[in-house]
């Protein structure tokens, strides 16, 4: 695999041959008789990494992606530490069945790989296989925030309607969630002339289902007096999963009207931080587990509920397809609320349709970006 | 003029049938400057592919004439031009070389070489003229194709005509016609001039000013899409369209490097500099584009009638002031970029080293050279149909891809249903015509994607020539090729044509003679242009399309 991403000759395509080889392929998957063969883009998906074995993983995601929302997909390797050498590309072409197999498409995907000074370059040749008329999406999995990742980014989203990143695993989390807030703004204003963008971050997707949960867990219809109680939040995450728990929590407390007071970092275990409310100080705990898969597992929130102390915990259940509500201190059966999978190929896919301003997103930002000022 | 008739047609059929088309007739094409890059790029290729589909008159020769660059011809000149010619299709024809095909090709095909200012060698083209029409049964009747600078056309025409080479207008079978290549001068006053002394020796008849864009399938499918379809015309008007972008991007520059070795081994600067983008492509390619586009249908397909209909366009193109120059027209050149992947020059670095590998002399105004190699400009076409509408013009070369396309973008839904919400951006219609590459036209409409929420996603319909008809379209100089040899200048610029485009373009020309800028906005190699460009769009709330 490492060799077809790289600069191994018998992958290679001159970049000014780039199309007529994609059309080439195109044709060859057309059998003798049978009607023209479609390419299936419904985007252009930039994909930018900057090493060679993230590329290998994504560049193994991306079939996936496309069979959720087929795109010319253009997956950038830029690898600034290692030696220079010139913007090499490769291009392959899937059949995709549609239609139950009545139908033939292709998705095309072109894998541009530059290192050292050259990565500088890759910018160009994005440009020259940029499709018009289709929403342009770049996806940005690098693992370094893109607000800290300099002008490379800047260059290769100048076409770019979505701005897609991943939160999960950044290596500084409050640093990365102190800049990426202040950054959505720029990013999306800086476009000029009637232009528009959007950022996204694939952990506020991961989301969706927890905040849908704890919206009913909370709904005054179903539990009264239970949203002004909550007098404490612990989220609990598996490694590499902080700044969704974060992002949960800011969130969370949004929606309830909490203003932040201060905050408090125990390094790897554990951030703190109070806030006040008209009912006194409430507070917010995001631990971290030792191990375990990459994302929340747990939402314990003290409150009281018919009057008597009580504790909500939202879990995901064993199999992972469910999320349940537990409650302690009355007596309720558990409720639950069905999750379905979400790979991230599949959030990938999903996001590339999903081309609105989210406010609830922004405005967690923000909370979020105050969060992780009180701890600094 | 020979009609293609139907045998199964009766008699009143015959002179009333809808799908009479016009065939070439009997002639010698004899190419000037034979062994330029014209020729060997385009011409010998397009006819070698007009004999392999079986298009030509039986009854055909190509004479070559002029003298490489290099000075004469050695060995066998007929066997040089030959071997130009096979070397030619090799690199750059549609068709392979097919030896069968091109055997056929080549004993049709000859080369007299000669200066262009010596009189004897006019002769000796005549004498071998005469003895080809003898040969292959061709009734005297001649089509040249001046592929040589403007410079020497006035020459060229003036020994065709001293030499007795030209037949009247009014001779139809033993014809005299010739094609003459942009540019036509290099101003309004020039332009006369070319006209003038070309007009001294062949009728406005007998006159074809080729521009090969003209003969792109899509810009011919451009009268087709609108006129032989209902859904369109009634919505080509300012009513309904927003906006028009015309755009022309080159990838290349001025000159060619040797992919090994990175040395330059050809160049346009000779001609270029001093030229420019808005001489080179708006004023002629892209004005006549503009011409079908927005054109009032002609009441019939003559070619007359279909001219008197572009004509009535550019009549209508709104003159520019000295303000409106600075307001709707940005120019710029190429500095240092990548294009392809590979470092590239800027343009005044490929001028220099231009006349250094021509042995010339730079001349001094090219020291810093403001010569533009990309201009972007908004103009209006002030007629009923489209009145304050804008045309957004936009051509360069070193921009990131070679792509020229015509998109007329319709204007917005009213903000009730779908677009209301300023976060959620509901793209307009646009349909684009692609003029090259890929021949086609697509539609970029709203859907909803499925699910339970009503969401809306752009979605693009193509259709490409290439996938929907299969086999290989012609290329623009083919079909040009044939028309002028059936005598059908439909898709040639007459002479109030040429005229009325030099007439819109120079007060831009002038204003930028009269304020000559030090140094012209930049852009890389592998951009879309100066940013600058931006300034007369985004004001207007709209934005370049990307190709």
């Amino acid at each position: 695999m490492t060799e077809m991403l790289t600069r191994d000759p018998d992958y290679l395509v001159p970049l000014r041959d780039v199309e007529r080889t994609l059309t080439r392929q195109m044709k060859a998957l057309q059998g003798p008789g049978a009607a023209p063969v479609q390419r299936a883009r419904m985007a252009n998906l930039v994909i930018f990494c900057n090493s060679l074995e993230q590329a290998i993983l994504i560049n193994a995601q991306v079939p996936e992606v496309e069979a959720v929302h087929p795109a010319r997909a253009i997956l950038v390797v830029g690898e600034p530490s290692r030696e220079e050498c010139d913007v090499t590309a490769r291009v392959t072409v899937r059949p995709i069945n549609i239609a139950g197999g009545r139908a033939h498409a292709c998705a095309e995907q072109v894998t541009l790989h530059a290192a050292g000074a050259a990565v500088d370059r890759l910018p160009f040749a994005v440009r020259a296989l940029l499709i018009g008329d289709l929403p342009t999406n770049l996806w940005w999995a690098a693992p370094q925030p893109p607000p800290l990742a300099g002008p490379l980014l800047l260059d290769l989203s100048e076409n770019a309607q979505q701005i897609m990143y991943d939160s999960l695993g950044w290596v500084n989390p409050v640093r990365g969630m102190a800049a990426t807030a202040s950054w959505l703004d720029r990013i999306e204003q800086e476009v000029r002339g009637g232009r528009w963008r959007v950022a996204s971050d694939l952990n506020w997707r991961r989301l969706k289902y927890w905040r849908r949960l704890l919206m009913q867990a909370l709904d005054p219809a179903s539990a009264p007096g239970a949203a002004e109680s909550v007098s404490e939040v612990i989220v609990e995450h598996g490694p590499h999963a902080v700044i969704q728990a974060w992002e949960l929590c800011a969130w969370l407390t949004r929606r309830l009207g909490w203003r932040l007071h201060t905050g408090k970092v125990s390094e790897g275990v554990e951030m703190a931080w109070v806030f006040s409310t008209p009912h006194g100080p409430r507070y917010v705990r995001v631990r971290r587990l030792p191990e375990g898969p990459p994302q929340i597992r747990r939402v314990r929130m003290t409150c009281t509920l018919d009057g008597k102390a009580a504790a909500m915990n939202l879990v995901p259940e064993e199999s992972g397809r469910r999320l349940a509500i537990e409650l302690e201190g009355v007596d309720a059966s558990p409720r639950t609320m069905s999750v379905p999978p979400q790979s991230a190929a599949e959030l990938i896919g999903r996001q590339l349709s999903d081309r609105e301003r989210d406010a609830a997103f922004r405005e967690s930002m923000t909370t979020a970006q105050g969060m992780a000022q009180s701890l600094l | 003029m020979a009609i293609e008739l139907d045998a199964s047609a009766t008699p009143r059929e015959l002179t009333q049938a809808a799908t009479q088309h016009m065939l070439p007739q009997p002639c010698q094409l004899v190419i000037f400057g034979a062994p330029g890059d014209l020729s060997w790029r385009k011409l010998l290729p397009a006819v070698y592919n007009l004999n392999v589909d079986g298009v030509l008159p039986s009854h055909f020769a190509v004479v070559g004439f002029g003298l490489p660059a290099e000075g004469d011809v050695k060995g066998d000149p007929d066997e040089w031009i030959r071997n130009r010619a096979r070397d030619g299709i090799q690199r750059f024809s549609r068709q392979d070389l097919d030896e069968v095909h091109f055997a056929d090709y080549a004993r049709s095909l000859f080369f007299v070489p000669g200066s262009f200012n010596d009189a004897s060698a006019y002769n000796r083209l005549k004498a071998r003229m005469e003895a080809f029409d003898q040969q292959f049964g061709i009734p005297g009747s001649r089509v040249y194709y001046l592929a040589v600078p403007p410079t020497l056309v006035d020459m060229c025409v003036g020994r065709l005509k001293s030499a007795g080479l030209v037949n009247n207008p009014d001779e139809q079978t033993a014809f005299t016609r010739v094609i003459v290549e942009k540019p036509i001068g290099r101003d309004l006053d020039s332009a006369r001039e070319v006209i003038a002394s070309v007009s001294q020796a062949f009728a406005e008849g007998q006159t074809y000013r080729i521009d090969h864009y003209l003969g792109k399938e899509t810009v011919q499918n451009l009268l087709v899409l609108r006129f032989a379809n209902s859904i369109f015309e009634p919505l080509w008007n300012g009513k309904y369209v927003d906006h028009v972008q015309i755009t022309v991007a080159e990838e290349e520059g001025l000159a060619q490097y040797d992919p090994d070795t990175c040395e330059m081994i050809a160049t346009r600067a000779g001609y270029y500099e001093g030229v420019g983008a808005l001489r080179d492509m708006v004023q002629n390619h892209m004005l006549q584009v503009l011409c079908i586009m927005a054109m009032e249908p002609p009441w019939s397909l003559a070619p007359d009638v279909v001219r008197d209909a572009k004509i009535g366009v550019l009549n209508c193109l709104r003159p520019m002031s000295e303000q409106e120059v600075e307001k709707y027209v940005v120019r710029g050149q190429y500095i240092e970029g990548d294009v392809n992947g590979k470092r590239v020059p800027g343009y005044r670095k490929e001028v220099r080293e231009a006349f250094a590998m021509m042995k010339k002399p730079l001349p001094s105004g090219s020291v810093n050279s403001t010569t533009e190699t990309f201009v972007a400009l908004k103009l209006f076409v002030d007629n009923w149909r489209w009145a304050g509408v804008p045309f957004y013009l936009r051509t360069g070369k070193r921009l990131p891809k070679r792509g020229s396309e015509v998109a007329i973008q319709f204007k917005a839904v009213p903000h009730i249903l779908f677009n209301d919400h300023p976060d959620v951006p509901l793209e307009p219609t646009v349909l684009s015509l692609r003029v090259q590459p890929e021949e086609g036209l697509s539609m970029r409409i709203a859907s909803k994607l499925p699910g339970p929420k009503v969401r809306i996603y752009p979605v693009k319909m193509e259709f490409n020539y290439s996938s929907s008809f299969g086999g290989q379209t012609p290329e623009a100089y083919e079909r040009l090729l044939l028309d002028v040899m059936a005598g059908d200048a439909t898709l040639f610029m007459r002479r109030d044509a040429v005229e009325s485009a030099w007439r819109f373009v120079m007060p831009i020309l002038n204003h930028w003679e009269t304020h000559r800028a030090r140094d012209i906005p930049e852009y890389q190699c592998g951009t879309w242009g100066p940013i600058e460009a931006d300034r007369i769009i985004e004001p207007d709330g709209r934005q370049w399309r990307t190709l």
